[in-house]
Parts: structure tokens; sequence; C-alpha cells
């Protein structure tokens, strides 16, 4: 799966359980641009972890701050 | 039969043990179970405090988990106990959250408490590096199957001993550690498990997604089974947050009686939950859907009860409760047998005359219902003298389960504890023998079930431009017609601060907060210089500011009065998943 297809399943993600209507770009920022609070910070995390079936290392998970950096981290449990 | 002990939690999971009956469920994301019987629990607890005694461990020491729900926690939870040791649950760091502030709080609550021992797991073990870095427990932090073996020595646990300590009020730098005694405990978990006698040698069990570092879950949920004894079902706060279906399958699956939550969970519930979510579901063994921990929003309730009534729900299975950490728990209970209870009052005389007068067209209030067997509520006016019912004044309460004290914090404790009754810091009334709460004299934030000291959010926005340094109120309260409390941010401009500063300082402010704290701000309020209420030592007045607003005289910057409008009901397009009951958020 590339860098593309990830985004545009997180932006389904974002769609379906977020209410995010606009597009969705790598450089948007989770808190600041999507407005996430704490509980949809964790609906977010959640439901990109069931729609590509893998764990994101919750000790980097302070490390994501983008929507490209949490493309990123799906990429590498898709690959790792 | 001879009485048997349950004088402490540690004998009453000896005697859940010994029973064989009953034990705790876990389940999954993908709701597989693993059922672990009493007696595995006291097993795995023993081998626990084996470790945690080779370790060095002692009596009386106070060992601090952050552990997700699951069994893991109660081997250390229990482990803790046998070792005679004192648990202190703390709450794991957020998904996807900024840290600074987690590890800044956690650290100050490890100090607060004394805590000795940190037990958490691998995965969250990195995450914690640097708040045991800060706090610096003596021994450090540790997984307990990483400990060293040894056989557990018996210890004995007196009612008198600390059996918990719990956070919910004070500062981030000041936390306040409640302390509650193995009796307190337990007189709690009687006084709840009386509500629910056995039927025919059955008895209620019950399924609990809160957390385990929440009073509603671990005391109001956990203990109260492991007594009976009889069977809890545990799901994870993150299952419950992100799949609340999973919550109500798991009542019906097993055949719920019991099952507590906070006000938002069953906004959740009515926004979330899909029909086709639902199938075969039947509700109908839920008699205590106990709703607690925030104000009740009527609205939320009513909306909650039509939208489940279809599966099962029982009309009167929505009970309003009341209670505090300071009083391990539940104070008051609406009676189970009957629908909820709200009343209208004039909401003029409640706010100026401080006097509850019903009014056909006024403020709608819920019950909260009367003292539980053993408590007695009394409702003080400002000089101290007890209020006749329909008067508005703080709520002081009496009962077996209140704590010890804020451990290590005598003055503070003195302030809380006088003469054997509780200050509440909430403000009601009582209206024929009920309670009716109608705001907070004490400073504490209450969003989703959850208490905030109102410095994390006030501490976000420092140093913002146009921000009058340290001039900035956070407060939380329940507008009529709101689906719950909402969080205002009320901010001082600066003398010298220009027309383009103010302009952005809102949005700057809901988005330091965002990051700082996980909080959306519902409500941003700029006010002019100098018109923030403060005591004679010029210590804002959180509560009173409220009140002001309430009543429409803080001013705003003469140059922004348009502007307030703009900054104070500007919504994101995405202010997360919000209720349409009751008339929409804001009344």
């Amino acid at each position: 799966m590339n860098d593309r297809e990830i985004l545009a399943g997180v932006a389904a993600v974002a769609a379906e359980h977020l209410d995010w209507r606009e597009p969705l770009l790598p450089e948007m920022r989770l808190v600041e641009d999507l407005r996430l609070d704490s509980i949809r910070l964790l609906t977010l995390a959640v439901e990109v972890e069931n729609r590509f079936r893998v764990c994101l290392d919750e000790t980097e998970d302070s490390a994501l701050v983008t929507v490209g950096d949490l493309v990123a981290a799906v990429k590498r449990k898709l690959v790792g | 039969m001879a009485e048997v002990d349950k004088s402490t939690v540690v004998a009453t999971l000896l005697a859940a043990a010994a029973h064989g009956r009953g034990g705790l469920r876990f389940l999954d994301r993908a709701e597989r179970e693993t059922f672990h019987p009493w007696p595995e629990i006291l097993e795995r607890a023993r081998a626990a405090a084996g470790r945690l005694q080779r370790l060095g461990i002692a009596p009386g020491d106070r060992v601090a988990i952050v552990l997700p729900t699951g069994v893991d926690f109660f081997d250390a939870y229990f482990g803790i106990q046998l070792a005679g040791a004192v648990p202190v649950p703390l709450y794991p760091p957020v998904r996807l959250g900024r840290l600074d502030e987690y590890h800044r709080q956690t650290a100050a609550m490890l100090e607060a408490a004394g805590a000795r021992l940190l037990l958490t797991e691998r995965r969250l073990q990195l995450l914690l590096g640097e708040t045991v870095e800060r706090a610096r427990p003596e021994l450090g932090c540790a997984r307990l199957v990483d400990l060293p073996e040894r056989s557990f020595r018996e210890v004995a646990v007196a009612p008198g001993d600390l059996g918990l300590v719990q956070f919910s009020s004070g500062t981030t730098v000041d936390p306040k550690p409640v302390a509650l005694s193995h009796r307190a405990l337990m007189a709690q978990v009687r006084v709840l498990n009386a509500l629910w006698p056995e039927r025919d040698g059955v008895a209620v069990t019950g399924v609990s997604w809160l957390p385990l570092y929440h009073d509603m879950g671990l005391i109001g949920c956990v203990l109260p089974a492991m007594d009976l004894p009889s069977e809890m079902t545990l799901i994870g706060p993150e299952v419950f947050v992100t799949r609340p279906a999973v919550w109500l399958r798991a009542i019906s699956r097993y055949r719920a009686f019991i099952s507590p939550a906070p006000n938002f969970a069953y906004g959740l519930c009515v926004t979330k939950v899909r029909d086709d979510e639902l199938a075969g579901v039947d509700l109908s063994s839920w008699r205590a859907a106990l709703n607690g921990a925030e104000a009740i929003a009527p609205g939320v309730a009513r909306a909650f009860i039509e939208r489940f009534a279809p599966f099962g729900l029982r009309p009167e299975a929505l009970t309003p409760v009341y209670g505090l950490s300071e009083a391990a728990l539940a104070v008051t209970f609406s009676a189970l047998d009957r629908p909820f209870r709200s009343e209208r009052f004039d909401r003029h005389r409640l706010a100026d005359e401080r006097r509850a007068v019903p009014a056909a067209d006024g403020q709608e209030i819920v019950s909260l219902g009367r003292p539980l067997a053993g408590f007695s509520l009394r409702v003080v006016g400002p000089e101290g003298a007890e209020q006749p019912e329909g008067r508005v004044g703080r709520v002081w309460i009496t009962g077996p389960s209140l704590m010890e004290g804020y451990l290590g914090r005598p003055e503070a404790t003195a302030r809380a504890l006088v003469d054997g009754w509780l200050d509440t810091g909430d403000l009601g009334f009582l209206w024929q023998g009920e309670l009716y709460l109608t705001g907070r004299a004490k400073d504490v934030l209450i969003l989703r079930g959850r208490n905030y000291a109102p410095d994390l959010v006030e501490h976000a926005v420092d140093g913002l431009p146009g921000l009058r340094t340290g001039c900035a109120v956070a407060v939380s309260w329940l507008p009529e017609g709101a689906e719950g409390e909402v969080l205002a941010l009320f901010l001082e401009a600066h003398r010298d601060s220009s027309e383009a500063q103010l302009t952005a300082l809102p949005e700057a402010a809901r988005q330091a907060v965002l990051g700082a704290t996980g909080l959306a701000v519902d409500e941003v309020v700029l006010v002019a210089p100098g018109t923030l209420p403060r005591t004679s030592s010029g210590k804002l007045r959180r509560a009173e500011t409220l009140k002001r607003h309430r009543a429409g005289e803080l001013e705003p910057p003469a140059a922004v009065t348009a502007l307030r409008l703009a900054g104070s009901f500007a919504r994101s397009g995405l202010a997360w998943a919000r209720l349409k009951v009751g008339g929409g958020r804001r009344g």
C-alpha cells in the first residue's frame, strides 16, 4: 500500500468517524488543524488501527503531529 | 453460620475466593472474553504480592498503578493490598496526545501520594520515562512480571489501614490525594450492595467500561461484585468511546443488572449507536443504569430512554446518583423503581434569591435522590446556618465511607472535614427530601465524568499575545438545554493589546488548550482589563467569574465589543459530536 492509498484510508476514517468533510492533507496537524480533542484523537487512533489491521506503536504516538506522520506510522507497521 | 470477615478489601477477596462464585470477565475490542474466577484473581494477586515484598514493598507504602483495563491491573491492585500496601491508580496517557502536561501532572500525583513504586506494562514503560524522571519514586517504575519471584508472606491488614489513594481535585501542581481506609471502602460497598439483594440465590451481575482509576469503576463496580460475590464484566474505556454499542451488547449478553456511566456516555450512545449494531440486544435486565460523576442533562436522559426503549430498556432503569471521591463514591441515589425525577424552578429566584420556587416554565433540574443508608446531608448557608428545604447553599454530608483526609495535607483536610462532616463544595438545595444541585463553590472542571484542575487549562494560554499575564479563568457548568457541562475560558485583555491581537486571541487560546490538555473549549470570553473578579489578595475568583458571566455582568474590552460575540460563539466546523437534544448545546 502506498502513501496515497493510506492517506485515502485515513481520510475515509476521518469522514466516517470524525465528520471531517474537507480534503485531508498530509501537512494538516491533528490537533490544531483537525481540532481533535482527546476523545477524537483516541477515535482516530483506534479506527485507523481497525481499518489497516495494525497496532500503532504507542511509544511513538505523541510524535505523530500531522496527518502525514500518521500515514508514515501506518506504513511502517504494514511493511514491518 | 459464622459471619464471614469482610472488614477489609483483602478479607473480602479471600471470602470471594473461598465462596467460589463469580469473578472478573474482560472483553476486548473484538468482544472476545476472558474470565478469571475470584480464586484465580486471588492466586495471581498472591504471586504479585510476593514479588512486591521481595522488592521491599512494606505495609503502608503507596504503589502507583498505570495500567489499562485487564487482569494485569488486578494483579497489581490486589497484590499491593495483600502486601499491606496502598494502591494509587493513575490514568494512562491519552492516545496521540501531547505528553508534556501528562508528565507534569502524573509526576505531581506520584509525589503527592508519596508513591515508592510505579507499576506499569511494557508499552507504557517507555512513555512514562519522563514522568518517572521527574517524580523519582524510590523503587522506580517496573512491570510485575520483571520482578523476581518470592513466595508471599501473609500480612495483617486492619480496617483502619489505608486501602486506596485516589485523586479528584486540587491543582495540577498541588493535587489532593484522597486517602480512604479499608473500613470506608467496605462501608461504601455494603451500602451499595444493600440496594440489590440476592434473589433466589442469584446475585446481581454488572458490566462496566469505566476507567479503573475512576472511583465509579473500581469502588462502584469491582468491589461490590467481589463482596457479593458475583461477576463483573469489564471493557476498556477506549473500546466504549470508539464503539459504544459494545457496552450495550455486553449488558444484554451477560444479563447485567448494574452498569453505571456519566451523563456524556448516555449521550454518546444516542448519537453513535446504530440499530444494526444492536441486533438481538435485550436491555431488560438492566435495572441500575446509574448516572453520576457529572451534571445530568435531563434532555440527554430522556433521549437515552426513548432511543433504547425498543431494545427493552426500562424507563425506570436510568437512575441519577450523586457522590464524590472524598466519600469513597456514592452519597445519594434516586429510587431504582421509578423513572428519574426532574422539576422546574424559577431561574431568577434561584440565581438572585438562592430560593427554589417551582415554576412551570422554569429551569429544569434533575433530582439526585436521597441520602443512602447511613448518610446524612445538610445544606448550609453563607453564615454556616443549616438551610430549610428549598434554600440554596453548600452541601455538607456525613456517612460511613468518608475519607480519612487528604494524604499529607492537614490544612486542606481541616477545611474539608469538620466534626465528621464533609464540605462537598457543591451548591444545591433539598426539595421534598431530594437533592438538586445548582453549581459548585469549589474550583474544579467536570467534563465527561472526569475532574480537571482549572489551572491545567489556564496555564495552557500563558503568554499568548494580547492576554494580560496570568489573567485567565477556566470554568465548566451545565447551561440549560445543553447536553453536558461546557468549558468556558475567560481571558482578560492586556491594556496595550492591539485589535489584531485580540482578534486572534480566542482561536489561539482554543488551539493552545486543545494541544496542551486535549480539551475542547466551548466558549472563549474576552473581557476588559481589570474586570475578572479577584480576592483581596489578588487571586482570581472562578465561581464568581461564572456567576457574573451568567448574570451578564462581565464587560468586554471596549475596542472589541463586537468581537466578543464572534469569539464566544464561533464554532469550528468540526466541534466534536454534539447531541441535538433539548434544543442543542447552549440554552
